[in-house]
């Protein structure tokens, strides 16, 4: 097995799931991407990077599950899975042959806002990667039987989550989190309302959400601006932009009443995640909260990794996070303890929480959160899939491809009063649901 | 965790052995024993800085397992020139990121950060392979922080715990049989005197790789490497691994009950490693199984017939001792373990008697070579390559490493196949779920 044990490297389906793209993201001078917009709709972003042979391209379409209809959880989810799954051209198994004789791939998905089809491959074939892209993208015929076969992987994998705390945990805060938002509801719906989806109901959705006046396709690697312009045109240039305007949503605002929930499995360690709602990216807010998030449960420096891992060896991992996304935010702080420590966990990181609001942070964490979350950024960079996923997001929340340059200038300018601030809105203990997975009595 | 990822990773992993671009590696052995990799990368203004230390739970003692992963984590604990704490700030403090593994062979640090602050990250990766404090209270302090993590890990982790179950009824008297984490009854009794004796013997110059990619001038960065770990004195060479497993004679099982919502099947069959010239087919093997969906156990058990949510398998073609070649299934609700493990089993029994497809070969081939040229994007992935590489025997095998599976043929799978893939050398795991 590829077994390995880690100080601190876990992977956190928690922060996975509620973090954002861009978490936070730092500078660069020099412009991100070239970007431009096709006749119909479509943003093409692309970055040369001429040094490995290699092309990575994002599509990302406006078909997330936050146009789920309320009684359909789960429906772009379904969509996303199965748009590899057979094309006017292709079955699904050939899809998935001639993508991976190559050693490429070809992955389609949808998150909370959007659905993101990703390739991987080699530059000598980017060619094939890009009709396999098209493909899926433009004559995805979701045949009956792979809709079957999918609605019953996803029920098996939605039951199989059930035994990891960190899924459970996430899946109730974020009901608690967003009460009648559309990210209150888990992306991969429910078994029962997974149940209910039949092949109309995705031909449908895909057919409404999907348009290239919602699209935006970021090509990074080893290929030119002329000529990533020339092949995505010459293949999703005829997608045809609708007369009527983009799907759009104004989800509710609906105010969070903070809840405790207890979900109760036989563990030998309890799993607890606070969480309240915050501010998204393009609100002033953001950047103070990213640094005082930091500070708090950011790294293994911050204050409850010192306090509850370090000093008191309570917990393997203890985190907070900024999760923003197109239509709300949250913030959220998690720890894994043994069970009879629960309650002193608990008080510790309400401690800190309210500490923050109180006192404001030295001179030096300060300085440590903003050169880490400034100094980092290259690493956010590092090869060709994260560009791809760092422009496209970038560009689909609105932030501009100066957002780079402006994050580092917005980060440098926070000042402990802003973080204190930001603590005061958003840090009060009393303003945030708890979830507690465990063998809790 | 979905299976396609997790497989994918796998043949990333492995390939990542052997990249190209060896030529303008910058290779020394210093006086005192330490090995240095240099490659200069000047795509972003980065550098991955690594050191390996070969030690891992296969250097471990019964009663004393999970020492090699104890002592990772104690070495954040500091030094008496860089107190507790002050590594991890003065990484994150130049936006850089620090972590560390232990397995079974070896135990890794590596620092990614911005290029002008490698000379810090050799200052300090110096001083903690000879320094560390060890402080008995800070020993204590991090036990319970281990002991949390094999809750994780493995206590609340149906597929963590069945791996461990699996595994040490598989070995008899190699270590691999031991969780690299540790026993729970030995991580709480080791001592602070066993854990210094642990460091002083294995974290040695003559003992470890350090290995840097990344924009820096490499004889700059030699110079500046000598004049801190050329400090560090030799030492006595580690004892090797003795212990052999012997062959084994009989299908060994376990079966757990644990709260869970699936089943999970595990099957692993002791197979050879790099040494031997089996491995490359097994490698190649491996990838026609799992690698992907058009593989055989996804189209099959996880696509065709719907019998599994996830199947796989996973070979450790770089592993220091022979190993196991693992396969597993989660089966679907409504199918039962033992038909997974059938299953399993025709598979293995079909590659000893049916040739493999033209097509499946030449898949399997592309897929590791095209892993190959990924990882290429990313100075980390090029440094953990290199290292990969000089622990089986010099970072210069990347060519022949992929000749070698070039050279694979349908019949010497078939070969593989019946020579390792024997029904009593395989030890079988069945975890059931128990009602909530």
């Amino acid at each position: 097995m590829n077994a390995r044990a880690g100080r601190t490297r876990i992977a956190l389906a928690a922060v996975v799931a509620l973090a954002g793209v861009l978490g936070s993201g730092p500078a660069v001078a020099a412009p991100l991407a070239h970007r431009e917009v096709l006749p119909n709709g479509i943003v093409l972003l692309v970055a040369e990077r001429p040094a490995v042979p290699i092309v990575a391209v994002r599509l990302l379409t406006r078909a997330g599950a936050v146009f789920d209809p309320e009684d359909r959880a789960g429906l772009a989810n379904l969509t996303g899975a199965l748009l590899t799954r057979g094309t006017a051209k292709r079955t699904g198994p050939e899809i998935d042959s001639a993508i991976e004789f190559v050693g490429g791939s070809l992955e389609a998905a949808a998150g909370r806002d959007n659905l993101t089809v990703a390739l991987s491959v080699q530059k000598k074939d980017f060619s094939l990667g890009l009709d396999l892209l098209s493909e899926v993208v433009l004559s995805p015929t979701f045949p009956a039987a792979e809709v079957t076969r999918k609605v019953a992987e996803i029920q098996a994998a939605i039951q199989r989550s059930n035994e990891d705390p960190g899924t459970l945990a996430t899946r109730a805060l974020s009901r608690l989190v967003y009460p009648s938002h559309p990210y209150g509801r888990p992306v991969e719906g429910t078994r029962e309302s997974v149940a209910r989806l039949t092949r109309d109901d995705v031909v449908k959705f895909y057919a409404r959400q999907a348009r290239p006046d919602a699209t935006v396709v970021a090509v990074v690697g080893a290929v030119t601006v002329d000529e990533a312009r020339r092949e995505i045109t010459a293949r999703l240039g005829s997608w045809a932009r609708p007369s009527d305007p983009p799907p759009s949503i104004t989800p509710p605002t609906v105010a969070m009443t903070p809840h405790e929930e207890t979900i109760k499995r036989e563990l030998t360690q309890s799993t607890l995640m606070f969480g309240r709602r915050a501010v998204r990216q393009p609100e002033p807010d953001y950047f103070p909260l990213s640094v005082a998030s930091y500070v708090l449960g950011g790294g293994s420096t911050s204050r409850l990794y010192t306090r509850v891992r370090e000093e008191s060896g309570l917990a393997y991992a203890v985190y907070s996070w900024v999760s923003p996304a197109r239509y709300g935010a949250a913030f959220a702080v998690s720890a894994q303890t043994r069970t009879a420590e629960v309650p002193k966990v608990v008080v510790m990181i309400r401690e800190e929480l309210t500490r923050m609001t109180r006192e404001p942070v030295s001179e030096r964490e300060l300085a440590l959160a903003k050169q880490y979350l400034i100094g980092s950024f290259p690493f956010r960079l590092d090869t060709s899939s994260k560009v791809a996923d760092f422009v496209a997001a970038i560009e689909d929340q609105g932030l501009g491809l100066d957002y780079a340059d402006r994050y580092k200038e917005r980060i440098g300018r926070v000042t402990v009063r802003d973080v204190q601030d930001v603590a005061t809105k958003y840090f009060p203990p009393a303003s945030f649901s708890l979830v507690t997975v465990g063998e809790i009595k | 965790v979905r299976i396609v990822v997790a497989l994918l990773s796998i043949v990333l992993l492995l390939a990542a052995s052997a990249a190209p671009a060896a030529d303008r590696v910058v290779a020394s052995t210093l006086d005192n024993g330490l090995r240095v990799l240099l490659l200069e990368d000047h795509r972003s203004p980065i550098v991955s800085f690594q050191v390996w230390y070969r030690v891992g739970s296969r250097d471990e003692h019964r009663g004393a397992t999970g020492i090699a992963h104890f002592l990772e984590h104690l070495m954040f604990k500091g030094t008496p020139a860089h107190g507790p704490k002050q590594f991890a700030r003065l990484v994150e403090e130049n936006g850089g990121q620090d972590n560390a593994f232990t397995s079974q062979d070896v135990t890794s640090y590596f620092v990614d950060i911005a290029a002008p602050k490698i000379d810090l990250v050799i200052e300090l990766e110096a001083d903690r392979m000879q320094n560390l404090l060890l402080d008995p209270k800070e020993i204590n302090a991090e036990r319970e922080v281990v002991i949390e993590e094999r809750r994780t890990r493995t206590e609340d982790d149906p597929s963590g715990f069945l791996g461990e179950e699996v595994g040490s009824i598989a070995f008899r008297a190699h270590p691999y049989g031991s969780p690299i984490i540790g026993w729970m009854e030995d991580i709480k009794r080791i001592t602070p005197a066993e854990i210094r004796a642990f460091y002083k013997t294995y974290y040695v110059p003559n003992n470890a790789i350090v290995v840097a990619v990344g924009d820096f001038r490499a004889p700059a960065v030699l110079e500046k490497i000598q004049k801190t770990f050329g400090r560090i004195p030799r030492a006595q060479t580690p004892p090797p691994v003795l212990a052999v497993e012997p062959t084994q004679n009989g299908e060994r099982r376990v079966l757990v009950k644990k709260e869970a919502e699936l089943p999970v099947v595990y099957m692993a069959w002791h197979v050879p490693n790099h040494q031997s010239n089996d491995a490359p087919a097994l490698e190649v093997l491996s990838t026609i199984l799992s690698g992907g969906r058009a593989s055989r156990l996804y189209r099959d058990l996880v696509y065709q017939r719907q019998l599994a949510l996830e199947a796989g398998g996973d070979y450790s073609y770089f592993a220091l001792d022979p190993n196991l070649f693992w396969f597993w299934a989660t089966p679907m609700p409504g199918q039962t373990p033992e038909t997974l493990e059938a299953e399993l089993a025709k598979h293995m029994e079909r590659l000893k008697t049916e040739p493999v497809t033209d097509e499946e070969l030449a898949r399997a081939k592309n897929q590791i070579e095209s892993a190959f040229v990924f990882q290429e994007d990313s100075v980390h992935r090029r440094a953990a390559l290199l290292a990969r590489l000089e622990l089986i025997g010099g970072y210069a095998q990347k060519d022949s490493f992929m000749t070698k599976i070039r050279a694979v043929t349908a019949a010497d799978l078939t070969r593989v196949a019946g020579a390792w893939f024997a029904p009593e050398r395989r030890s079988v795991g069945v975890l059931l779920p128990k009602p909530r």
